[in-house]
């Protein structure tokens, strides 16, 4: 119920925020324009509210539980699904860094290892031709745009798509 | 009749019927690969169409945009991430019916549907092409205010266990899409002067990380737990309907189908707008079994006709009146002009059998979609077989290059992380990731309606109730609104009723 309670009250200081930043748009210069550019974000604003108060007073009369692993890291499965939300957020990083072609290579052994998946060999493979496959359908047959990476990564980069 | 034959002529030789195969496959693999849309496999086959004759060009296109149409349904289906915008509807009872083992089943009926919806369009399209065109440019702010509307009531279907949550979800992805540019009077909104924010933030980004990197998370969790093969078939193969599976699910058809051609008709409405209301349209059932989110196949069916009757919807405007029906029509309409045709009225005098043409590639390809299908969905049903692990990652980086290839930019797939990890509280604490989606995609449409009305009205909002056609969209948005707490009100009473008896 705590951890609901909290989601709750996060999502509602986004939405408070939220509609500070509505007041404070500037009004229209068109006067048949009665809601300008903040009115609407006014209006669904604080109809979120006002439904984000209904749920957390269900939630505290209803007082049900809700488990969630990624936020108890003692169990297998938590430390699980949080170890891959960082090693997502690292890919993520370093897309922008070192290109794509490195960088799902690496994500493609590592979030797998991650996931307890122990066979080396066939993490190899299918790693190299994963990665392999999407360049060349994304990269090279469909010129789909793929990060390329900074500096020296980007120059490799443009040999291979 | 001279014309009926020749139109037959120009579809029906070895050449051309070649060209509506490859043209509807290669949109389908397209259609099925995030990262891929129907809009870019038309420009990628552009070049191939300089040289060819006028017709044959068109026709390669047109099948292309049917393949494109029903092929973001496969990884709708199969991985919970939609290959394209117009699949988004797709994967609210498709993923849940693939998990439950039936996915074979699951892509029968969507590419039944699609099939059956390209082929009432493109009826449509050829019986009554001007006079819809003529009545569909009627259609102005208040109706599309309307529009959007009806589209927003699928939240009653969508949050059917708590509809609270489900309306603020929503209102949540109305928030999002008030991100950037305001489009009445350029003020920059919650932009916070980052220039990445100033175009909005996509909802596909939003949409793939919301539903499929969500997904794999919650599925890391479960994935020891839980025998993975009983939930996806070995060997995924498409199911078709019987007819009279079809005959009994009649009215889904035909629904989704007239939804669907009526929204590709409206000027710049498109595909995915008409799966969402058609799929709202269907989940107003509230007795359905079973429930619509928990793998109904009229849930697969609405949406899949809708967004492939618009293809023959979007090509009347188009054609009549040179005013694209939908984004990927606006590229075959550019695509007329590169190779020197101009859309309008006077197309259909200049180029007579292009109609008849167009139309006959439009039922070709609908039913090829059966063979491509097949072909299509049994080289994915190979990915199916990995190992969870090896699946959980290669659906993220497939995930990644979708948001990532949006506009070039990194901040998409920033966008595609965080919404994972919203996505995936979403989940737990059962708010809608879908309703957020549908106000994401529905708001812009719906905001800039009503303020353009209220400024065509000077500041009054008149016009929603003067005039006539708005009056009936309004109707029909709000009574598709009401109408589960009707029933609900309904059956409470008859139970009352036959208690006190």
């Amino acid at each position: 119920m705590a951890a609901e309670i909290v989601f709750n009250i996060l999502i509602g200081l986004g939405v408070l925020f939220y509609l500070a930043q509505a007041i404070q748009l500037p009004a229209t210069d068109n006067p048949a324009d009665v809601l300008g550019a903040g009115g609407f974000p006014i209006i669904i604003g604080v109809i979120a509210l006002i439904g984000l108060a209904m749920i957390t007073i269900h939630t505290i009369k209803e007082k049900r539980k809700v488990d969630i692993p990624m936020l108890n890291l003692r169990s297998v499965d938590g430390r699980m699904v949080f170890i891959n939300v960082l090693v997502l957020a690292a890919y993520v990083g370093l897309l922008d860094v070192i290109g794509f072609v490195l960088a799902t290579l690496i994500y493609l052994v590592v979030a797998p290892l991650s996931m307890g998946y122990r066979k080396p060999a066939a993490l190899a493979v299918f790693s190299g031709v994963t990665t392999a496959v999407m360049v060349v359908v994304f990269g090279i047959l469909f010129y789909v745009p793929l990060p390329r990476g900074a500096e020296l990564f980007r120059d490799l980069s443009y040999l291979i798509y | 009749m001279d014309i009926i034959i020749q139109s037959l002529v120009a579809v029906y030789n070895p050449m051309t019927f070649l060209l509506v195969c490859v043209g509807m496959l290669f949109g389908m693999i397209c259609g099925a690969l995030p990262g891929l849309s129907t809009s870019m496999a038309i420009i990628l086959l552009l070049p191939f169409t300089y040289s060819m004759d006028p017709i044959m060009a068109i026709i390669l296109m047109v099948s292309c945009y049917v393949g494109g149409s029903c092929g973001g349904s496969i990884s709708s289906i199969l991985l919970k991430t939609p290959g394209t915008p117009e699949a988004v509807a797709t994967t609210f009872d498709g993923y849940p019916m693939a998990q439950k083992g039936k996915a074979g089943e699951a892509l029968g009926l969507a590419v039944t549907a699609s099939s059956f919806g390209t082929i009432f369009s493109a009826f449509v399209m050829l019986l009554a092409s001007p006079m819809l065109a003529q009545a569909a440019l009627s259609f102005q702010s208040a109706e599309y205010f309307g529009l959007g509307l009806i589209g927003l009531s699928c939240i009653t279907s969508l949050g059917a266990k708590n509809q609270t949550k489900a309306v603020v979800s929503v209102m949540i992805g109305l928030m999002i899409g008030t991100i950037g540019i305001d489009s009445i009077n350029g003020v920059e909104r919650f932009a916070f002067e980052q220039p990445s924010l100033l175009n909005g933030i996509n909802y596909i980004s939003v949409m793939i990380g919301a539903f499929a990197v969500a997904e794999v998370y919650k599925n890391i969790e479960e994935y020891r737990h839980v025998d993975t093969s009983l939930r996806s078939e070995h060997k995924v193969k498409i199911k078709l309907l019987k007819f009279s599976e079809m005959a009994k699910m009649w009215s889904s058809f035909i629904r989704g189908s007239v939804i669907g051609t009526i929204i590709g008709i409206i000027p710049a409405a498109g595909g995915s707008i008409a799966s969402l209301i058609a799929y709202g349209s269907e989940a107003q059932n509230e007795n359905a079994n079973p429930k619509f989110g928990e793998g109904n196949p009229r849930g697969i069916i609405a949406p899949e006709c809708s967004h492939n009757a618009a293809v023959g919807g979007s090509m009347v405007p188009t054609l009549t009146l040179g005013i694209p029906g939908s984004p990927v029509a606006a590229v075959i309409m550019a695509a007329f002009l590169i190779i020197g045709l101009t859309p309008g009225p006077m197309l259909l005098r200049e180029q007579p059998i292009m109609l008849n043409a167009i139309f006959l590639a439009l039922i070709t390809a609908a039913l090829l979609l059966f063979v491509g299908g097949r072909f299509v969905t049994s080289q994915f049903g190979h990915i199916l077989k990995l190992p969870y692990p090896l699946l959980g990652s290669l659906i993220i980086t497939l995930g990644l290059v979708g948001a990532y290839s949006l506009k070039n930019s990194f901040y998409d797939v920033l966008i595609m992380f965080v919404f994972g990890l919203v996505g995936y509280f979403f989940d737990k604490f059962k708010y809608s990731n879908a309703a957020v989606i549908l106000g994401l995609i529905l708001g812009e449409i719906i905001e800039n309606s009503l303020r353009k009305q209220i400024i065509i009205g000077d500041g009054s909002g008149m016009g929603f109730v003067t005039r006539p056609v708005s009056v009936l969209v309004l109707t029909v948005a709000v009574l598709t609104f009401l109408w589960p707490m009707m029933s609900k009100k309904i059956k409470k009473n008859k139970l009352a009723r036959q208690v006190s008896q």
